[in-house]
């Protein structure tokens, strides 16, 4: 019994020491004047703010960006996954395993040789410094994470509705729209969400292949050294698809336990 | 019933932009100006470098050391979260947190002029260290939840009535760890470490933050190649980051085949 209280004890500072370090980014993107060694800012203010939303700096075209580039990355994602998930939900390990290798094998490399070797091909093509060779690249990292949290939606009770909805006359597009997507849509939505979440992380891969085009992560990174008030408030706009993350798929869970 | 060519849109338009982007590095390569002669020149060049060289060696040895220690806290710490649903969900978040943002933290609060700087005095400084000490720290807090939650997929409720049976045999708690949940877990273990390992290998947002300036990682050697030395580096930056992930290649192909073979121990 005291084994379990002391189980749940170190359970809860576990949990507390994750989320509480990340407290530091609201108050270091509010303090406007934070001197050494004043645990707490002297001054509070938006200067950060001020700076990312000013006219004539890239970082608030850097957040459009990296938002419409994660949102195209995501639905292009989902319409090549649907069939290889809907595949996947059915086939046997042997035949499973090396198309999960097939499609995982991207993510084994470094994501700036994804995206500087594929800039090498988009610069004939002329999708260099584009949108749409960014969504190529990032499609790549993306589309493993969504064909793999996206199979399990596909359960014998969906394709059994499938199948009834078929036998009772059901056109493909009614059979799509009125059946499977109403039955894949909570599986649709978390893999839709961590799919947009990765294509919004990526890197090294937007440095390759976007030559300049500035995404949030590239327009960060530079300030955690210049600016750390600028850094901590472009840090919390970075975060914030993340905790929108957490709270949907914390929700599921408490949902399926109860 | 669902044909295999179904997954032919998935696989095709991964393998050709990953084979694609291979191809794109190799020919930058021996070739970084269109229209150009192809040469080996980078490649002697680069392999030749001892900068090169000594980045080459750091950044297996960081990537070595932070792979360990991520199982090392992970297996205890999956044991620990069974069963309470709550905190796992918090645990498992900096899964969702891009590395970068976990980097940032790292400097606010580590990184000088941050808040344990500001408590205690003269604390020895981990970010830009040269042992490459707030690297690993960085891929710690982000792939000991990876693996934690890779553990807690695996350690399923059928693993845990195997304990139960094994308990009322007179099975004692750390055998049972040893004997039934050691060989249910280690092959996705050992997938899930090569896994980590290739991301040490290959992420440059980690070390631009928190990396030492000398030597650098491996991502970072590239990307300051292609910044310094014009086209001459671009060729050099392919051949950099074409060796890293080979390495990341054959690493996780050796880890298929272990994986596969402590699988088939266990049936």
């Amino acid at each position: 019994m005291r084994w379990r209280a002391a189980g749940r004890a170190t359970a809860t500072a576990l949990a507390v020491l994750t989320v509480a370090p990340l407290l530091v980014l609201p108050v270091r993107a509010l303090g406007d004047v934070w001197r050494a060694p004043a645990l707490l800012p002297q001054q509070w203010g938006t200067r950060g703010l001020d700076v990312v939303l000013a006219p004539g700096t890239n970082t608030a075209t850097a957040i459009t960006n990296s938002l419409l580039v994660a949102v195209v990355t995501t639905l292009v994602a989902v319409v090549v996954a649907w069939p290889a998930a809907r595949w996947l939900a059915t086939a046997d390990t042997r035949r499973r395993i090396p198309v999960l290798i097939g499609l995982a094998l991207p993510l084994l490399v470094p994501p700036l040789a994804i995206g500087t070797g594929l800039a090498e091909w988009f610069l004939r093509l002329g999708l260099t410094s584009s949108l749409a060779g960014l969504v190529l690249a990032h499609l790549v990292a993306v589309l493993p994470y969504v064909v793999v949290v996206l199979a399990p939606g596909f359960t014998p009770a969906v394709r059994r509705a499938e199948e009834a909805a078929r036998t009772l006359g059901a056109d493909r597009r009614q059979l799509l729209l009125r059946v499977s997507l109403p039955l894949v849509a909570p599986s649709l939505g978390v893999a839709s969400l961590l799919g947009g979440l990765v294509s919004w992380s990526q890197y090294g891969s937007s440095l390759g292949v976007g030559r300049g085009i500035p995404m949030l992560p590239l327009v960060l990174e530079p300030f955690v050294g210049r600016d750390p008030q600028v850094a901590a408030t472009l840090a919390l706009v970075f975060l914030a698809p993340a905790v929108v993350a957490l709270v949907v798929v914390t929700r599921r869970t408490s949902r399926l336990s109860r | 019933m669902t044909r295999s060519r179904a997954v032919l849109p998935a696989l095709v338009v991964t393998l050709l932009l990953f084979g694609g982007a291979l191809a794109g590095a190799l020919r930058t390569s021996v070739a970084p100006l269109p229209g150009q002669a192809p040469s080996l020149a980078a490649w002697r060049r680069v392999l030749g470098d001892p900068a090169f060289l000594d980045s080459l060696a750091v950044t297996l040895a960081v990537a070595t050391v932070a792979t360990v220690l991520s199982v090392l806290v992970a297996l205890p710490l999956a044991a620990l979260l069974r069963g309470r649903r709550t905190v796992q969900v918090l645990v498992t978040l900096p899964v969702l947190v891009p590395h970068l943002l976990v980097a940032v933290v790292v400097v606010l609060w580590l990184g000088p002029g941050g808040i344990a700087d500001r408590v205690v005095a003269d604390l020895p400084q981990v970010v830009r260290a040269p042992s490459g000490a707030g690297v690993v720290l960085v891929y710690l807090l982000k792939e000991v939840p990876f693996l934690v939650l890779l553990l807690l997929a695996v350690w399923d409720d059928d693993v845990d009535r195997r304990v139960e049976v094994a308990a009322t045999l007179g099975v004692g708690p750390v055998r049972a760890l040893r004997t039934v949940v050691w060989p249910a877990v280690r092959a996705p273990l050992v997938l899930g470490a090569a896994v980590v390992m290739a991301f040490v290998l290959g992420f440059l947002q980690v070390p631009a933050v928190v990396g030492a300036n000398d030597p650098v990682l491996l991502p970072v050697y590239a990307i300051d190649a292609t910044r310094i030395r014009g086209l001459e580096g671009q060729a050099d930056a392919a051949v950099a980051l074409l060796v890293a992930s080979g390495l990341a290649l054959l690493l996780a192909a050796a880890a298929g085949v272990l994986a596969r073979r402590l699988d088939g121990v266990r049936r």
